[in-house]
């Protein structure tokens, strides 16, 4: 708990410049402790996030396709 | 023994009204670093936000601006039209 | 007035300065949804090519010698080069994060308060936008980038394009932050140029020549490209499939199959949260938990390194092509570096200006550039540290704002008092900012390393703007009650 506030009383750039190591340290600390998405909610997000993507993709990419006849006509 | 408890009121009570009301002022002297943090919408931690404010400037609709930002593009097709019929206008 | 303020000096340009009125009301869903695909569909429309640039008669290319010197710098923005939005968002993006983050740490006095400051404050910002799209253009104009010794009608275009364009694209961002659309106007218009872009360099079906003397034309899409191998003409099909992977001058499927990569460790990465235990002050017995994201701030540490490495670049690129023009016994161009020309459409820099560029390819860069992983690197890893530290304390998503909002939603951590919430919540927050920065800028240096001219950092931020988003929009949708008719009639599920 010492150790802790003490850490706490530098801001992490001082750090960096100081001691990068206890940022390393720190900072894999952090992510050891975070909580990682299982199989099964990772492939949920990445369709749900990837259907989007490739949705928006298309109707954009639909405008983009103006462009190539316009392109034709004015070079 | 035992300890005979401070009188009530007096110096402790003064001093801590003293506290509270200097942490008080404080707080309200230093100006939020954000309009977010100010409680006024505009970018948070992860969003980055520019115009959330309706500033006392020359207003336009926005659908009018969509429209115009349509025909923009148009006036510059047609730029090139002219650049092209006329040959080498430039 | 005694203390003057910088943001004033904006005050005798309002009467001409464009402002989006705020909406009557608040917007429906669908309504919000249209107008955010319609901004969004504008802007890329908009990337259309510029008139009055002199070309060749026969071969339509542009006469000069002076190359993209920004190509990897141009995914990011959502610019595109040789059109109308030859500078993207890059203006509005980084005057705003820059003038925020300035505001925030009192080198502007803002008072953000009072609603007359916020005001002057936004359009001062938005004029330096604008002044800034003038600038830019005039660099490129001035530099030879479209063409020597350019008519005096030309310049005048030229000018009203790119200024003109601009305004319009901060106008565009404007419609969708002030409420019309969904929360973030540069990051709903970046998420669609990226994600339009994936596609078209993945199925993109327009044929485009591949070199000047013949008339060979490739498809623009690599897996198109690969589905075509089978009967190019110019090629084997050995040739054509090993060609479909390795080819420069176009998307080949290896900077795809990074670029997909990319983007799932990113949503790997936005999925990590650390759990802390919360429990309710007014019921009883009501444990849940409140996540802390481990990409505290976003993307915006990459916006923010990239904005950085912009003005370095076009400062650079100013000083080498206009002062020096290029010229490699020139002074400056000694200090500074010069360009080499690439494929003929880059513009790679030398050392030592080439240590803050990504490499144009992984090998290229061991060869020529060694010492680039270690500056580059650093560059990256320090300016996104330094900013997702001090962004996380002053954007109003800090230890204490945090603190505050769990009191008012009656909620405090579990075996804490409730005093020391903003303590306890200041050891988890700038670590997971910082450490979510460094991580975010290690992808994406890694996949720039492997060549990807720019594509890697874009699919960083439209990856992580669109889950930002998705957040949002998914968090308005629920409180619509999931009556919306556009999602009825795509049929896209509910829940997130």
């Amino acid at each position: 708990m010492s150790k802790e506030s003490k850490e706490n009383a530098n801001s992490p750039i001082e750090k960096l410049a100081g001691t990068p190591l206890e940022f390393v340290k720190e900072g894999t600390q952090f992510i050891n402790k975070c909580k990682k998405p299982d199989t099964k909610e990772y492939t949920k997000i990445i369709r749900a996030v990837g259907l989007g993507f490739v949705a928006v993709g298309v109707i954009g990419y639909a405008i983009k396709l103006i462009h190539i006849p316009i392109r034709y006509l004015i070079v | 023994m035992v300890a005979t408890p401070p009188p009530p009121g007096g110096q402790r009570i003064l001093r801590r009204r003293r506290q509270v009301q200097s942490s008080k002022e404080k707080k309200a002297k230093q100006t939020p670093t954000s309009a977010r943090s100010a409680g006024f919408g505009g970018s948070s931690g992860s969003i980055l936000k520019v115009f959330t404010e309706e500033a006392n400037a020359f207003r336009i609709d926005s659908l009018i601006v969509l429209f115009l930002a349509f025909g923009f593009v148009l006036s510059v097709f047609g730029l090139h039209i002219v650049n092209k019929m006329s040959g080498r206008l430039y | 007035m005694a203390n003057f303020s910088l943001i004033d000096t904006v005050k005798p340009f309002l009467p001409v300065l464009p402002e989006i009125e705020l909406p009557y009301e608040k917007l429906e869903f669908d309504d919000k949804i249209v107008y955010t695909i319609a901004s969004g569909l504008i802007y890329l429309f908009s990337q259309f090519p510029l008139a009055g640039i002199p070309k060749d008669s026969e071969t339509g290319k542009i006469l000069t010698n002076v190359k993209d010197p920004i190509f990897f710098l141009r995914g990011v923005f959502a610019a595109e080069p040789n059109t109308l939005l030859e500078f993207g968002i890059f203006p509005i993006v980084s005057t705003s994060i820059i003038l925020q983050l300035l505001a925030g740490l009192k080198c502007i006095r803002v008072n953000f308060t009072v609603e007359k400051e916020r005001e002057t404050f936004q359009s001062f910002s938005k004029l330096l936008i604008i002044i800034q799209y003038f600038i830019l253009a005039n660099i490129f104009i001035f530099s030879g980038y479209y063409g020597d010794n350019l008519p005096i009608v030309s310049i005048v275009l030229l000018n009203l394009q790119l200024v003109g364009a601009g305004i319009f694209a901060t106008l565009l961002v404007e419609i969708i932050d002030k409420g019309f659309g969904f929360a973030s106007g540069v990051m709903s218009i970046n998420t669609l140029v990226v994600s339009t872009n994936l596609i078209a360099d993945m199925f993109g079906v327009a044929s485009i020549k591949i070199n000047e003397e013949s008339d060979v034309t490739e498809s623009q899409g690599s897996v198109i490209y690969f589905l075509n191998a089978f009967r190019a003409k110019h090629l084997t099909i050995v040739q054509g499939i090993v060609n479909a992977f390795q080819r420069d001058y176009l998307p080949n499927l290896t900077s795809s199959v990074i670029v997909l990569a990319i983007a799932a460790v990113v949503g790997y990465l936005f999925s990590c949260t650390l759990e802390l235990p919360v429990r309710s002050t007014r019921a009883r017995a009501m444990q849940n938990v409140y996540p802390i994201r481990l990409i505290y701030v976003g993307a915006l540490s990459i916006y923010f390194s990239y904005s950085l490495l912009f003005y370095i670049h076009i400062a650079a690129f100013a000083l080498i092509q206009i002062v020096a023009k290029n010229d490699t016994s020139n002074i400056l161009a000694k200090v500074l570096g010069h360009y080499e020309i690439f494929n003929n459409i880059l513009y790679v820099p030398s050392f030592p200006l080439s240590l803050l560029a990504p490499p144009r390819s992984f090998f290229a860069g061991i060869v020529e550039q060694p010492l680039t992983f270690i500056t580059f690197t650093a560059f990256m890893v320090y300016t996104g540290m330094w900013f997702a530290h001090k962004w996380q304390r002053i954007s109003g998503d800090s230890a204490n704002d945090l603190a505050e909002q769990f009191k008012d939603q009656g909620i405090t951590l579990a075996g804490r008092r409730e005093q020391n919430i903003a303590k306890e919540l200041e050891k988890v927050i700038p670590v997971a900012a910082t450490t979510g920065a460094v991580v975010l800028a290690l992808v994406t240096v890694a996949g720039e390393y492997l060549g990807l001219k720019g594509k890697a950092a874009a699919a960083v931020v439209g990856v992580a703007g669109g889950f930002s988003l998705l957040e949002i929009i998914s968090l308005e949708y629920q409180q619509t009650g999931g009556q919306s008719a556009l999602t009825q009639v795509l049929g896209v599920p509910s829940t997130f």
